[in-house]
């Protein structure tokens, strides 16, 4: 991917909104508390924001230069832009909203090829098309209006806190349409959020904000274990997201076998689903335990080797780094990390139960 | 009596004088609103209060005004009746008047409308490519419509009402300038009651019809 140039100081109400970073990663996550700053990012990339001074760049093409006085209007930026209340048109058939920016002329454009027929079966939004937005439940309005950012044929893609809104059962359900997304057209997509499962499932670049601020930047599983991540996390929960396959099921056993995408097997509740189809397993850090010696006699399906790669603890939490052919981030209390005398580099064990794994 | 072709005639000059000033003051009374509610100048306020005048002044003030500005030698007055166009004492006058009375009543109505019109739509719509003036077109007008119907009702029922202003700009001329509420005027001056009741059996009905549905509009907008 072509480089993103993100720079950037914006007079916010309570704080100036001072950014400067640049990635070259697909899918690359704004991460940080509520009132950090996130949404304010998004719009000031949107071109809604007048920006003091600074510069944005993506793949090349300059949308604001304080030095070049360059400062392009929102319909040049070729953004797509789907904010967290999802901003339907309330007048307009979910199709209209769809196609509402589908003509944007040609030199804008950023993804070259796209129908509504494509884009509505990628999101599975075929059957809601000619209804008012008004009947649409939290997910679909949030997939129209990513159909509807796309359908604009952008160069880069915003989505602020698309799941924010969505209770567990939606939020588990979006997940892979945002995967697809991803994987069908090779744009840019800047995510905001403040869940680091989130951002482990999707994200391939992190940078954590506060009070307007980059506080770091980084691979997902490096950031989220920093101390300062890790201090702004609170009663959040920590997961593990993995992409997987299915290598088979047992129905009888009540479980499933499936292969990581670092050939790692784990055995996850029974699904019934055919061999090979792709998924994805959360693993709260809070459910995996931690053993110096392989365990016997234990009920728990998964019993994995690997060697602490981090450890940091604060406030009395450990947060674990654990390369275990997949990367885990394990939480624990600073009391077991001095009980076992774990310390970085040391080889031990993580037992997961079957039912701890979660398939998204 | 009340199909009378005098009481006829009357109608048709009050309506027909009416609709030509709401359609003459809708469409800045659209552009006005939409600067009040959208964007902000300095004296923004003054903008507000000059507007909002005719609604708190005395008609019969409001219409000395009037008279003064479009008198042949008025300062608009003289440079129209240089073009060959005389507003007192003719149905024009007429016009003059119930823009003028009306007009707040539309802006108050239709900058209501815009300022319910969540910006945030607007910036969307934008950003996926819409000129300003789509976004107005497409976005905005759809979503304020029911306000600017209401507001065009509320204005055009106003203007049906109109007296004070009108009789100082437009005078009270049988068959010229004559409207319903002049009219009625003069009958009840005359001792006429019963041309003056049939009349007002026309204004009642046709002013009842227009709030009926501005409400019905106004109420109808959550659905």
């Amino acid at each position: 991917m072509e480089q993103v140039v993100l720079s950037c100081r914006v007079a916010l109400a309570d704080f100036l909104l001072d950014i400067d970073a640049s990635f070259q990663s697909q899918v690359t996550s704004i991460f940080g508390p509520s009132g950090s700053g996130k949404t304010s990012l998004l719009d000031t990339i949107a071109g809604l924001r007048e920006v003091l001074s600074g510069e944005i760049k993506i793949s090349g093409r300059t949308l604001f230069s304080s030095s070049q006085e360059v400062d392009l209007p929102p319909q040049e930026r070729s953004i797509g832009y789907v904010p967290q209340e999802t901003a339907l048109f309330p007048h307009l058939s979910v199709r209209k909203n769809i196609l509402f920016g589908s003509n944007r002329s040609s030199s804008s454009r950023g993804i070259a090829d796209i129908s509504l027929n494509h884009v509505a079966e990628l999101l599975e939004i075929n059957h809601l098309l000619n209804r008012p937005v008004t009947q649409l439940s939290g997910g679909e309005g949030q997939r129209v209006a990513l159909a509807r950012a796309l359908l604009s044929r952008p160069r880069l893609l915003l989505l602020d806190e698309p799941l924010a809104s969505l209770d567990i059962g939606l939020k588990e359900r979006i997940i892979p349409y945002l995967r697809r997304v991803r994987d069908e057209f090779a744009i840019h997509i800047i995510y905001v959020t403040h869940n680091p499962a989130e951002v482990l499932s999707l994200a391939d670049w992190v940078i954590m904000i506060r009070e307007g601020k980059v506080v770091t930047q980084g691979v997902p599983h490096e950031v989220l274990v920093s101390r300062l991540v890790l201090s702004g996390l609170g009663e959040s929960d920590i997961e593990n997201v993995f992409d997987a396959r299915l290598v088979s099921s047992e129905r009888e056993a009540g479980r499933s076998r499936v292969r990581l995408e670092s050939g790692q097997e784990l055995f996850i509740p029974y699904v019934d689903k055919p061999a090979d189809c792709f998924m994805q397993v959360r693993i709260r850090g809070d459910d995996i335990l931690v053993a110096t010696k392989r365990p016997e006699g234990i009920s728990a399906g998964n019993i994995l080797s690997g060697m602490i790669t981090r450890i940091e603890t604060v406030d009395g939490e450990s947060i674990l780094r654990v390369d275990a052919g997949s990367i885990f981030i394990v939480r624990l209390t600073a009391s077991a990390v001095e009980r076992l005398n774990l310390v970085e580099g040391q080889e031990i064990f993580l037992v997961i139960k079957t039912r701890s794994c979660l398939v998204l | 009596m009340l199909f009378s072709p005098d009481s006829w005639h009357i109608t048709l000059l009050s309506v027909g004088v009416a609709l030509i000033s709401t359609l003459f003051i809708l469409p800045f009374g659209i552009g006005l609103s939409w600067l009040l509610a959208r964007k902000d100048w300095p004296l923004k306020g003054m903008t507000e209060t000059l507007v909002l005048l005719p609604l708190v002044m005395p008609p019969v003030a409001t219409g000395l005004i009037l008279l003064k500005i479009f008198s042949r030698r008025g300062p608009i007055g003289q440079w129209l009746y240089e073009m060959g166009i005389e507003v007192v004492f003719n149905w024009k006058g007429v016009l003059v008047a119930m823009a003028v009375m009306s007009f707040p009543l539309l802006v108050r109505s239709v900058r209501t409308s815009f300022s319910e019109v969540n910006p945030r739509l607007e910036q969307i719509a934008a950003t996926l490519g819409a000129s300003d003036l789509k976004v107005f077109l497409t976005v905005t007008i759809p979503l304020a419509w029911r306000g600017i119907i209401a507001g065009s009702l509320l204005a055009f029922s106003r203007a049906l009402g109109e007296f004070g202003a009108t009789i100082l700009v437009a005078g009270n001329i049988p068959g010229r300038t004559q409207t319903l509420s002049l009219a009625i005027f003069n009958f009840v001056q005359l001792g006429k009651d019963e041309e003056a009741y049939a009349l007002l059996l026309i204004t009642v009905s046709i002013a009842f019809a227009g709030v009926l549905t501005s409400e019905w509009l106004t109420r109808s907008k959550g659905a």
